[in-house]
């Protein structure tokens, strides 16, 4: 009954009554002219009173703002208002569980009906137990999911939940008859709710009275009564309360045991005076927020934290204001356990002057001063999107002291790392919290396509400096670099990768040496290596990048340019569907990604080397659109991969065959004939493409 | 995990063990010769562990506090003598007060516990709730029973079990020698200190990296939910964020991310595109010198205060960023959130994070933080009257609108509403009434300089606060119109 999992807070039910004799005043005076006296003959207000319906209501209200804020979800509270009948003023369903909706349906409710000498009617409190029964014994939306879902948990499952009933009664007898009708009413909704499919029996209860009086009335004929259980269904209290100042006060006591709160008091907060700018006096604010926040603080030391007792029944730590140093938001403290907090009085001015602080972005630490006169930092108070946190901060000693430093490690001696290329990688990967339309909100999800897109960012990423050739000539080879990593290129962008080939080309065949903007570094001091040297290594580089980056036909185009400048072999369009065949051999641990953990793939060399071995070729303007080709190379199985692979190696081996006798068409005569300058037309067709674009 | 070491040194350690080659060692010496090896085993595969060493008899005394000098430890041992009588709680007290003062109660403790045999510490002890025990700290408890093989150990195995934690006993295997203890303990370094072994990926670049401390499993308790979860192995990194908008999460716990020494082949080492010759081959088998993966990430996270998202298992993520112990030594540190994908409420849900998908233009609401969409009480000016003093700051905030007459008349109104509104909400209808009278007295003390409007405008509002209508919530009551232009 008592598993941790089931806690009885997640259902209650408040039961307020609205019979007539809630309508009289609580006899509790608000003074209500505190306009300053301004001269004789000045005939203050009379004061007003609240009657005991509105002190039950506002309490109950605070009891569900204070939840509320805490547990945004999943901690749910009905209203069940009851006169002659009942009023659900809300159902389980999230979207009802705010305060405004309670408000709303408190306003149609109205005040409580007036006597009448010949009034036949029932006004009870006990239609209202009936109504909160039925309540109880109807699922939650979590609990709906919970019973529908198909593993053990479903029939594990146990309804616990809590009525709370504010009510007033003559004497000890009519609280038990309260008692006794409301155990009968269980009994008799579990019985329904046995029979029937989409109700749920409560497998335990709390039922927690609140007797009110009015103020004035000294001698109350009923007794609190502490928790006990009545039976393994239902278990019991009673609590009294003047109406004026103490239902609230009762409810705010109550509402800490039944959802584990614990109070927190910041203490010495600096506030400048209205009326006097220049000084500032120190205020105190309490918090409510779960009780594990004061877990690492009291065990072990709970006589040591300066516990104190309000002038109330409940224990608050007093947590000490820390003037902030700096931006502490900004770092990663290290942060055991974090909550919601909210102000026990939202509205003083202390409260309001605390808030603002936070939901303006600072933060503030707060420190536990011990009875031994010893202080720590223990916690931080900090808003994070318009909500208030407060985080448990560790203590003790840490165990990650005095690390050895990451230079001191595996790789911590190299010296060029491309750091700021890595950090640009960083900024292009940069997460943001995406608002998914209906159609987009199921798998796959933006984070798993995230590593999909890190995927292709990574495909060919030397680690340094001195690995890379072509990212040190950034300044001749941008955009075409980064525009590769898109998974798709405009006609535009293909033109201006071209076009940083043909730069390169041209430099090439001036003998311009290739400037680096970097210093040199390392093994590069000195006299680096020759011209010619310098553009081999970056034109095979290159090429191995575009390889690597075979997204679409356009990225393809762009290799193409790059083959052809170099008066490489175009052969067939093999390998265009080769690369796509490797490529889908790549997403393959998508559906199987376990498979796949114990032995990662070792990053872009890996497949840059599958791709060196095939020979290159190419693919005119006019080949099939690439949607046919994916469709294509999907039918490819493994084994035909591997084939072909074989081939191409095999065909490596041998003494190439000229380029013009494979592409030659035969002739109806015997010989064939070549085509020269195959490449020139599709130029020229290219230019002109290019040329009705622009 | 840090490590604390309870010998017992009562009078029975003092039993000497003699061996077939003649020799006679007593079980304290064996003992001593035991948490040696596990020392040593420290020194040579786990240099960041802190160990503890507190000998117990009927009383208990501090050898060692928490160090990672093993050589002093070892030294200080050597002084460990036989006292009187074994007193456990003594021992259990001691080593609760010195991990809450050290570590406090969230760090993870390895308890190991020598002793010669089953304790005294009875069962009837066990059966009532024990001020030390459970450990008020994630304990793990170890108990070493250095005896004949075979020995029941009824109530070490009680202990154990209700210290919490996953613990167990360790009795030697084979008669009681040297070579037995050392073969134990060793046994005992290996299975409870094994350091894991895990790989960071992103997209293509992977390297093997180390967690230090290990992680332990997780129970995670919701309502509805209890579930233990334990890493993968796999860091998979999903993409980055300012470390200013990460805020500082609840940590389920934080570990040192170390480049594993042996992972020297890293994938970028492109045989063919090596621009630099080969250096010698003595710097090739120097591990600080072939790059890794993990020691860039930590340089460009730190350049740019970024930290990384990656995930750790299913549906559970952790945060890698640059820690720095001292202004000098920095290091990557993986914190690991708490279990779950909206575990940090300000970073919504982990399965929703990604790219926007057009940069240019991107959505103003997708940014950190996220948002709840409903305001909490504290951020949209509820009204709660329970003490007077919220009551009569309502009403004085209307007065002063009423004072300032023309001008402030939209402002009256919202205000006059706003608290008419909560009243009929309350059912506090007298207060609506009473809001009747002090405007209508209100009027009578307006100073002859005021503007004729506020006389207009109170006499106005409050006539409509007495008429019926006016308490329907969904009824708004409006300023009386006092300028008639050409246009009406």
């Amino acid at each position: 009954m008592n598993d941790k999992r089931y806690p009885a807070n997640h259902k209650t039910v408040f039961v307020l009554d609205h019979a007539p004799y809630f309508g009289i005043p609580c006899e509790c005076l608000i003074e209500f002219d505190f306009t300053k006296s301004r001269g004789a003959g000045f005939i203050p207000l009379a004061p007003i009173s609240k009657s005991l319906w509105t002190c039950s209501v506002e309490a109950a209200i605070e009891y569900c703002r204070i939840v509320w804020d805490i547990f945004p979800e999943g901690k749910l509270v009905r209203f069940v208002v009851s006169d002659s009948t009942a009023h659900i003023l809300n159902t389980w369903s999230q979207s009802q569980q705010n305060v405004q909706h309670l408000l709303n349906g408190l306003s149609g409710v109205s005040v409580p009906p007036s006597y009448r000498l010949q009034d036949q009617t029932d006004y009870s409190v006990v239609h209202g137990l009936q109504a909160a029964m039925k309540a109880l014994c109807e699922c939650s939306e979590t609990q709906h999911e919970r019973r529908n879902s198909l593993n053990e948990t479903a029939s594990m499952l146990m309804n616990n939940c809590r009525v709370i009933c504010i009510t007033s009664a003559r004497d000890n007898t009519s609280i038990k008859s309260i008692q006794d009708i409301f155990l009968n009413e269980l009994i008799q909704a579990n019985k329904i709710a046995a029979s029937s499919d989409h109700l749920i029996p409560v497998n335990h209860c709390h039922l927690v009275i609140i007797n009110v009086y009015p103020n004035n009335i000294e001698n109350v004929a009923v007794n609190p009564q502490a928790l006990r259980e009545i039976n393994s269904l239902l278990s019991c209290e009673v609590h009294c309360a003047k109406a004026g100042g103490q239902i609230a006060s009762k409810l705010t006591h109550l509402i800490l045991p039944h959802y584990d709160l614990a109070s927190t008091t910041v203490t010495g907060i600096p506030m400048k005076e209205e009326q006097n700018a220049s000084s500032s006096a120190n205020y105190d604010v309490e918090i409510f927020h779960p009780s594990q926040v004061h877990t690492a603080l009291l065990k072990g030391h709970s006589a040591d934290v300066g516990l104190i007792k309000e002038g109330a029944d409940y224990e608050t730590v007093i947590l000490k204001w820390c003037t902030p140093r700096g931006c502490s938001v900004a770092e990663m403290n290290n942060c055991t356990a974090m909550f919601r907090a909210t102000p026990v009085d939202i509205n003083s001015r202390p409260t309001s002057c605390l808030v603002n602080f936070l939901l303006n972005g600072r933060s503030v630490m707060l420190e536990t001063i011990r009875r031994g006169g010893g202080k720590m930092i223990s916690h931080l108070l900090a808003a994070h999107g318009g909500e208030i946190f407060i985080h448990s901060l560790v203590t003790g000693r840490s165990i990650l002291e005095d690390p050895p430093s990451i230079s001191e490690g595996s790789g911590g001696r190299v010296t060029d790392y491309r750091i700021t290329d890595f950090g640009k990688l960083m900024q292009t990967n940069k997460l943001v919290p995406l608002r998914l339309s209906e159609e987009e909100n199921k798998p796959p999800w933006p984070i798993d396509k995230m590593k999909e897109r890190l995927n292709r960012f990574t495909k060919y990423w030397p680690l340094t400096i001195s690995n890379t050739s072509i990212f040190n000539f950034k300044m001749h080879l941008e955009p075409l670099l980064s525009l590769m990593l898109n998974e798709s290129l405009t006609d535009d962008e293909v033109v201006e990768c071209q076009h940083c080939i043909f730069t390169m080309m041209t430099m090439d065949s001036k003998h311009e040496p290739l400037q680096t903007s970097l210093p040199p570094i390392g093994g590069n001091r000195g006299k680096g290596p020759k011209r010619e040297e310098q553009y081999r290594i970056m034109w095979s580089e290159l090429e191995t990048y575009l390889r690597s980056h075979l997204h679409s036909e356009q990225h393809c185009r762009v290799l193409h340019c790059l083959l052809e400048c170099r008066n490489k072999d175009i052969d067939d369009k093999q390998h265009v569907e080769l690369v796509q065949a490797l490529r889908e051999l790549d997403h393959l641990p998508k559906y199987g990604r376990s498979s796949r953990t114990g032995t990662p793939t070792l990053g872009g060399g890996d497949s840059t080397q599958r791709t060196s071995v095939i020979r290159a070729t190419t693919d005119s303007p006019m080949s099939p659109p690439p949607l046919q080709q994916t469709n294509r190379s999907r039918h490819r199985t493994l084994l035909e991969v591997l084939i072909s692979r074989s081939n191409a190696e095999n065909a490596k081996n041998k003494r190439p065959e000229f380029f013009g006798r494979l592409s030659a068409e035969p002739l109806p005569g015997g010989g064939s004939v070549a085509k020269l300058y195959p490449n020139l037309k599709i130029d020229s067709a290219l230019g002109r493409d290019a040329d009705r674009i622009e | 995990m840090p490590t604390i070491v309870a010998v017992d040194v009562s009078l029975s350690m003092a039993q000497p063990v003699a061996l077939d080659s003649g020799e006679t060692f007593t079980r304290l010496q064996l003992a001593i010769h035991g948490i040696n090896t596990l020392l040593d085993y420290f020194s040579m595969y786990s240099k960041l562990e802190f160990v503890a060493v507190v000998a117990f008899s009927s009383t208990c005394e501090v050898i060692s506090h928490f160090t990672r000098d093993f050589d002093q430890l070892k030294l200080k041992l050597n002084r460990l003598e036989e006292c009187d009588k074994q007193d456990i709680e003594s021992a259990l007290q001691a080593i609760n007060t010195i991990v809450l003062s050290e570590w406090g109660t969230a760090t993870p403790c390895q308890v190991i516990l020598i002793t010669d045999g089953d304790t005294r510490y009875d069962a009837i002890n066990l059966s009532q709730p024990s001020a030390t025990l459970p450990f008020p700290f994630p304990g793990k408890m170890v108990a070493v029973a250095l005896t004949s093989p075979g020995t029941l150990t009824p109530n070490l195995r009680r202990l154990v079990e209700v210290s919490g934690g996953d613990g167990s006993v360790v009795v030697p295997d084979s008669q009681l020698s040297p070579t037995c203890v050392q073969n134990l303990f060793h046994k005992l370094a290996e299975d409870n200190y094994s350091s894991f072994t895990g790989t960071l990926k992103c997209g293509h670049l992977s390297c093997k990296v180390i967690l230090s401390p290990s992680p332990v499993p997780y129970t995670k308790t919701t309502d509805f939910d209890l579930e233990t979860m334990s890493l993968t192995g796999l860091l998979e990194i999903c993409g980055f964020v300012e470390v200013a908008h990460v805020g500082s999460p609840a940590a389920v716990s934080r570990h040192l991310v170390l480049p594993h020494p042996t992972s020297a082949a890293t994938p970028a080492s492109h045989a063919a595109v090596k621009v630099e010759p080969p250096e010698s081959d003595d710097d090739n088998h120097d591990d600080g010198r072939t790059p890794s993966f993990c020691v860039l990430l930590h340089g460009a996270l730190k350049v740019e205060n970024m930290a990384a998202l990656c995930q750790v298992g299913n549906d559970w993520y952790g945060v890698l960023y640059s820690w720095a112990d001292s202004k000098k030594k920095s290091n990557l540190m993986l914190t690991l959130l708490e279990p779950g994908t909206d575990t940090v409420p300000w970073l919504g849900n982990f399965k929703h994070l990604g790219v926007p998908s057009d940069p240019e233009n991107k959505n103003p609401e997708e940014t950190f933080p996220v948002r709840p969409p409903e305001k909490r009480s504290y951020s949209q000016n509820c009204v709660v009257w329970i003490r007077q003093a919220g009551l009569q700051s309502d009403i004085q905030k209307i007065l002063r609108h009423a004072r300032k007459l023309p001008e402030k008349t939209s402002h009256f109104y919202k205000e006059l509403n706003r608290v008419r509104r909560a009243a009929i909400s309350l059912g506090f209808m007298s207060l609506v009434d009473g809001l009747a009278a002090i405007l209508e007295r209100e009027c009578t003390l307006l100073p002859g300089t005021a503007h004729p409007d506020c006389a207009l405008q109170l006499t106005h509002a409050a006539g409509a606060l007495r008429k019926p209508y006016s308490r329907d919530p969904k009824y708004n009551i409006m300023p009386m119109r006092t300028k008639y232009t050409d246009g009406d």
